[in-house]
């Protein structure tokens, strides 16, 4: 996708919406290290070395209408993974001995992150280990994973 | 031919769809109705289930909730194992000690909805198939329609618009937490109830089917089928006892929201003020954005009894009704260390002792603030617990995410 699109346009191509309250006007910035979305973190890939897709990892694209990364357990709102088509693909296929990995992607185009409360970041060209968050004492085996 | 359907299961079209999501929402309604009970029919269905069992219909006693049963004399005595379960174990029962009701009815619905599902599966080779999670994904994701217009296999669409669907809905948004607070208050396991218009889930995965006219049933299912129909239709939950049956009338008020963007009407329990089902004797439960909690978090969230809860959703629901920021101030928590907040430029990260000989393993609190301002114009403050060693802010976030706190530090943007 372009790197210069609004919200207003984000959520247009996309078909998925963000509470009428969130600045629509404004250009979405395209961010291309380390960035966070609510409970979800984006960070390239280089800078997790302890991140490894699986050998045989099943990659897909990403597409226009997005790719649901999280939801809450009680219903909650979705974060979505937004890309033109053949901007982006997308495994969960992955290895993170923190377990916090939801999955890798890999975008040759801008790629976008959506969220009905959190509104619109874009991804610049790339690839990038998503996780989620957690919290609880690190004594604790049943660490409580976030989801907002 | 090789649909998409598959080689040999019926085709899902979209007139089929649209009639199977009309069938889903009628039953929802009937899941949800406060309307008083059709005590006419409930009383005609439930003693043709025990003519089924050949047995003479009891006498009905009707209850405003199910809280009656919790009174010290429940007009039905609990069923508990007896020798009618070693009996019904063994390999020559015996004859002369007949099973209670209850138990009979269990077997008896059991075996039908074995056959049932047996035959759905047959019926449809793609009903007990795993999908991907991708297929269940894009199922999922889109109203029904689309999804099938987008190719999303007709099978998979009515399982997800329907079964599971009404399962979240009836079975786990309302059921359930009714039952919990069944058993908190001493009603045990309640496993050999019915439960009328909390039924319906399991009730309406067949009725849909049958509906579409894909479902080979016999006349003596169906008639029995029709007859858990008719109880989900008209009454609340029941207890069938030897002479005499116990019926509750459904709740005079429950209060639901959709479930945030769900493509196929899935709906939770949540009132703000006040109990979210409430019984005509006045028996209760709350529960906000759909989860169950107890009436204080609703009533009067203080921070004694805050700090005294041990399940962290029901603290989480009940800190959220007060604000971290007011109940950090109010439990007094110490202030232990404050920095700024990476990728969230004029707010900063604080860290706080945690109340730990109540919470249990040592932890302190993290307070954030959003990225992204609440339709007030403000931005909302959440707190996460972090392992008690952390005495940096910025460390004890990264630590959240799985990163060290030199990484976090380089966060760009937060929305």
């Amino acid at each position: 996708m372009p790197h210069n699109l609004t919200l207003a346009d984000l959520t247009e191509r996309s078909g998925l919406d963000v509470l009428d309250h969130l600045e629509r006007a404004v250009t979405v910035p395209v961010i291309d290290g380390l960035q966070a979305q609510g409970d979800l973190i984006v960070v390239p890939y280089a800078l997790l070395d302890a991140v490894q897709t699986a050998p045989g990892a099943r990659w897909r694209p990403v597409p226009v209408s997005g790719v649901e990364l999280l939801r809450s357990a009680s219903g909650g709102n979705p974060h979505s993974l937004v890309a033109d088509p053949g901007g982006c693909r997308w495994t969960t296929d992955v290895r993170d001995p923190s377990g916090l990995a939801l999955g890798v992607l890999d975008a040759t185009g801008t790629a976008y992150l959506i969220h009905p409360e959190h509104g619109g970041t874009g991804i610049a060209p790339g690839t990038y280990v998503i996780r989620r968050q957690r919290e609880g004492a690190a004594e604790s085996r049943r660490r409580r994973l976030i989801a907002d | 031919m090789n649909g998409r359907n598959g080689p040999s299961d019926p085709i899902i079209d979209l007139l089929a769809l649209r009639r199977a999501v009309q069938a889903r929402d009628e039953w929802l309604d009937h899941g949800l109705s406060t309307a008083p009970a059709d005590r006419a029919t409930a009383e005609h269905a439930i003693s043709g289930l025990y003519r089924l069992l050949n047995r003479e219909p009891p006498r009905f006693t009707w209850v405003d909730s199910p809280g009656a049963m919790l009174a010290p004399d429940p007009p039905v005595a609990p069923v508990v194992p007896g020798p009618w379960l070693r009996d019904a174990l063994a390999l020559d029962p015996d004859p002369d000690t007949a099973p209670p009701v209850a138990a009979q009815l269990a077997t008896l619905v059991s075996s039908l909805r074995r056959t049932l599902d047996r035959r759905i599966d047959q019926r449809f080779k793609l009903w007990a198939s795993r999908f991907s999670a991708r297929d269940s994904a894009a199922a999922r994701l889109q109203p029904p329609e689309a999804a099938l217009r987008d190719g999303v296999n007709g099978v998979l669409l009515l399982k997800t618009t329907v079964d599971e669907s009404l399962h979240g809905s009836l079975h786990d948004a309302v059921r359930a937490p009714l039952r919990r607070a069944f058993a908190q208050q001493g009603g045990g396991p309640s496993d050999l109830a019915w439960f009328g218009q909390h039924d319906a889930h399991w009730v309406a995965r067949y009725d849909v089917v049958d509906r579409l006219g894909l479902l080979p049933i016999s006349g003596a299912e169906r008639y029995q089928l029709d007859l858990w129909c008719a109880l989900a239709r008209s009454c609340g939950w029941w207890w069938p006892g030897e002479d005499v049956c116990v019926i509750s009338e459904r709740p005079t008020a429950l209060h639901y929201e959709p479930v945030p963007n769900d493509a196929h009407g899935g709906v939770r329990l949540h009132r703000d003020h006040g109990p979210a089902v409430v019984f005509a004797d006045g028996w209760c439960v709350h529960a906000l954005h759909g989860t169950h909690v107890p009436a204080w978090v609703v009533s009067v969230p203080t921070v004694e009894r805050i700090t005294a809860e041990r399940n962290v959703e029901v603290r989480r629901t009940a800190i959220e009704r007060i604000g971290w920021d007011a109940y950090i101030d109010r439990a007094g928590l110490r202030l232990a260390a404050e920095a700024p907040d990476p990728g969230n430029p004029g707010f900063s990260l604080r860290l706080y002792d945690s109340p730990s000989e109540e919470w249990g393993t040592p932890t302190r609190v993290l307070l954030a603030v959003n990225g992204s301002v609440e339709r007030d114009g403000r931005r909302r403050k959440y707190g996460l617990t972090v392992p008690a060693s952390f005495d940096d802010p910025v460390a004890a976030a990264g630590w959240s995410y799985g990163l060290t706190g030199t990484l976090y530090a380089r966060l760009a943007r937060r929305t």
